[in-house]
């Protein structure tokens, strides 16, 4: 008689939980994502005591932050790509290509063709929508071949990063473009290209109240539907963690100061005494992160909360009853690969402005690194699976990676073959988790 | 691997050195020999021209699409020839190892007298070049080498470039701690500039010299720029900004490492090498960024390759040739080579790249503040 009075809603919270990873499932925590959060932590702490404390620095971390940045950006396009059962080889071309084109604009066209002389302040962001767009038509044009005309994205990729990276070589014959206009290059980071002490403060909290939010809604929209929710305690315990590592993040961002000659540089500049002890300007988020965190948020809300980006798993779980069930499959490929074009163009202007050149070899092999961060993040190749924070976390596992092994002086092969085999034991562990967990 | 590559380094780095020193006085000043270069194989064409009417010059490029050969090795190529009574006859393989020997099989068949091979791979074009030489057709290789013993070998000289690029550096800063970022790791170049750096008095990898220590080394792959810059700014973090020279292998990878710098305030506070004499990286030697960037004239390689194929003409013995000297490959054979001085450009001599028309005025002085240095009024 008891236990039919139970209300049927509260049944998982009465149940002993199995084993951590079934309760932790219960209070609706991403296992998946926890166990990134966890390796990333002993990759970090790893590289910290072998570099004898060199690791955890603000300034590393800061570095990190930038250096990943690019490929982060990236791979937030390719989850989408992947999950809907496809694959893109051409971002590195594609970034290539808009990347020489947009320095083509900035150091040619505007400037000598059209007769505007450099540094015009405006350059920068003429540059930025061409750029945007110019990638936007090339990922359209893939797409539109791979949705309407049927050809594996597989063949079709492959033949654009020929054809992007060839027409590289016909149109500058490899010359290497720079310097690039000094305000398009904050685009790229440095301690000038980042947004400061107060305004690092803003966004953390501003981050901090949308995450509170976020949880406050999805709560009661679960309430409203009658799913089951996590325990409130759970609830809390989410968003105070969440909330302390971001403020973290700026805390650390806010704690590497600007390099003391270039405090020195500024001073000079602004007539500011300076004061014993040299001049000490908090850093900040960086540009480049910025936008990442701008993309990633933007991709995430598309992939979860939109219908295009529901449509996208939809396919990728079940291509023939995405079809059945009304989806415009060949219009959502098609704006997949747009979607991708666009994300490498914000890239290309990233790398182009950080290395303050556009060269013939940019972004050669980025479509790897690309895709081993979604991967890596957790994307299956299966498709339907693959989350933006997962990839986007791949590719600062990937950086980590590569950072501390040059902290430590080890040779660039010797870095391929570390990455390669972290590459296979990360999708090993995860596909051999998955099959047990089913 | 690794270690006998190096050994192989070491061999024809000193029989170069040998030959250089008896070569004559010349070539001991960094900016006289390429005139001197030029000189000798201007004697040797003009020996040649009047014998050679009617010789047909076959050339089979690995790669033309690639900026430099169009540019300024073939018209270089093609005039010497012209000049010394020749025809120029080329085609283009595409990056293909296949195509290129059916390239140079059908120049032989279209009557080629000598053939100049720039060669895809060193080893899988030697079919081509036996069937060449069984005609008693010369062969010269073209910049790259080919492994074999009959061929004339052109091209410049890779370990001096690595020795102008240190002295240069060391020009500037002679002791403290330095970071060398050599180019890709399955490149012979990226070590020939390495032992070049040695002769100069850097030490040798995994060692320190009294007064030098190397911080930080690492080869990059592709001769990417934005992997030299991430280089950079770990070793830059590693070592708290204290670094005091930059050994870097060419001119797109020193702009990474150059970019790295100024975002610590510290470009054009320590030296920085290159090579190539990129337009952009020329523009930060006048901006005073980077310290210098070994220039290789592919024109002059042109030049004297095209005078070479004229003399091989008239007698088919490599050897004979003038100006050449023999090299040991890396591969264990002795063939009879020009190689040619590099010049390294620097602020002091930046009127070199102006009056060979490499670069304009306009591009080479962007930034410069007029009068600051030679070159840019």
């Amino acid at each position: 008689m008891t236990e039919a009075t139970l209300p049927q809603g509260s049944l998982p919270e009465v149940a002993p939980p199995r084993s951590i990873g079934a309760s932790l499932r219960a209070a609706g925590i991403d296992t998946r994502l926890l166990g990134m959060l966890l390796a990333l932590g002993v990759i970090w702490i790893g590289f910290h005591i072998v570099s004898d404390g060199g690791f955890i620095t603000p300034r590393n971390l800061w570095n990190l932050s930038v250096q990943s940045s690019s490929i982060g950006i990236m791979a937030t396009g390719m989850v989408l790509i992947i999950v809907s059962r496809n694959i893109d080889l051409s971002v590195g071309a594609i970034l290539g290509f808009v990347g020489y084109s947009m320095a083509m604009m900035q150091t040619i066209w505007i400037p000598i063709t059209l007769g505007f002389g450099l540094e015009q302040p405006w350059a920068w962001i003429v540059t930025v929508i061409f750029g945007l767009i110019l990638g936007g038509i090339l990922g359209l044009i893939q797409g539109f071949i791979v949705a309407y005309l049927g050809v594996p994205s597989f063949i079709v990729t492959l033949g654009g990063l020929l054809v992007w990276r060839g027409l590289i070589f016909q149109y500058v014959q490899g010359q290497t473009l720079a310097p690039l206009d000094t305000t398009f290059r904050l685009l790229g980071g440095g301690p000038t290209g980042s947004v400061g002490e107060l305004m690092s403060w803003f966004i953390g909290i501003l981050i901090c109240v949308g995450i509170v939010y976020a949880l406050i809604t999805n709560r009661r929209r679960r309430r409203r539907y009658g799913f089951t929710m996590r325990p409130v305690i759970a609830e809390i315990a989410i968003g105070v963690l969440a909330c302390v590592a971001v403020l973290g993040a700026v805390w650390v961002a806010n704690s590497y100061y600007w390099p003391t000659n270039l405090a020195a540089q500024y001073a000079e500049q602004q007539g500011i005494p300076i004061p014993p002890g040299g001049l000490q300007i908090p850093t900040g988020i960086a540009n480049p992160v910025l936008i990442l965190l701008v993309v990633g948020g933007l991709m995430t809300y598309l992939a979860t909360r939109r219908r295009f980006g529901r449509n996208v798993y939809a396919i990728g779980g079940n291509p023939d009853a995405a079809v059945l069930s009304g989806i415009n499959v060949k219009r959502t490929i098609m704006y997949t690969f747009g979607l991708m074009g666009l994300l490498a163009a914000v890239s290309a202007a990233v790398q182009t402005a950080r290395l303050n050149a556009a060269v013939t070899g940019l972004g050669v092999s980025n479509e790897l690194d690309v895709i081993s961060a979604a991967v890596i993040g957790g994307t299956s190749f299966a498709g339907g699976i693959g989350t933006i924070p997962g990839a986007i976390l791949g590719a600062v596992v990937m950086q980590s990676l590569r950072s501390g092994m040059l902290l430590l002086n080890v040779d660039s092969p010797v870095q391929d073959i570390v990455v390669g085999i972290v590459l296979v034991a990360a999708v090993g562990v995860d596909s051999f988790l998955r099959r047990r967990g089913t | 691997m690794r270690l006998t590559r190096r050994a192989a380094v070491i061999l024809p780095a000193v029989l170069l050195v040998s030959a250089a020193c008896g070569g004559g006085g010349a070539t001991t000043a960094p900016t006289a020999p390429a005139s001197a270069t030029a000189g000798a194989s201007a004697t040797a064409a003009a020996t040649a021209s009047g014998a050679a009417e009617g010789c047909t010059v076959g050339m089979s490029w690995n790669n033309y699409q690639e900026e430099r050969w169009a540019r300024w090795d073939e018209p270089a190529l093609k005039a010497a020839i012209e000049a010394g009574g020749g025809t120029y006859t080329s085609n283009d393989a595409g990056s293909s190892e296949e195509t290129q020997i059916t390239n140079v099989e059908n120049l032989i068949n279209d009557g080629a007298d000598v053939v100049v091979i720039l060669a895809q791979n060193t080893e899988a074009i030697l079919p081509a070049v036996e069937a060449a030489l069984a005609e008693n057709i010369p062969v010269i290789a073209y910049d790259r080498l080919i492994e074999s013993p009959d061929v004339l070998y052109t091209s410049f000289d890779n370990v001096k470039v690595g020795e102008m690029q240190a002295q240069a550096v060391l020009d500037v800063v002679s002791e403290g701690n330095f970071v060398v970022i050599k180019g890709n790791g399955d490149d012979a170049n990226s070590d020939f500039l390495r032992q070049g750096m040695v002769n100069a008095g850097i030490p040798d990898v995994g060692e320190n010299s009294d007064t030098i220590t190397i911080v930080g080394e690492s080869y990059t792959d592709n001769w990417d720029p934005a992997i030299a810059q991430t280089t950079m700014e770990q070793f830059l973090t590693d070592n708290d900004n204290e670094i005091d020279a930059a050994l870097v292998e060419n001119d797109g990878m020193a702009g990474g490492a150059i970019a790295a710098l100024e975002a610590q305030g510290m470009a054009g506070t320590i030296p920085v090498s290159g090579q190539d004499g990129d337009q952009a990286a020329l523009n930060r030697v006048a901006l005073g960024t980077q310290t210098v960037s070994v220039w290789k004239d592919a024109r002059e390689l042109g030049t004297a390759s095209g005078e070479a194929a004229i003399a091989l003409c008239e007698n088919g013995d490599p050897s004979a040739v003038a100006g050449t000297a023999p090299f040991t490959t890396p591969g264990g054979n002795e063939v009879a080579g020009i190689l040619l001085e590099p010049i390294p450009v620097t602020q002091e001599n930046l009127n070199v790249v102006l009056e060979a028309e490499w670069i304009d005025e306009e591009t080479l002085c962007q930034g410069v503040t007029a009068g600051s240095v030679d070159g840019c009024p």
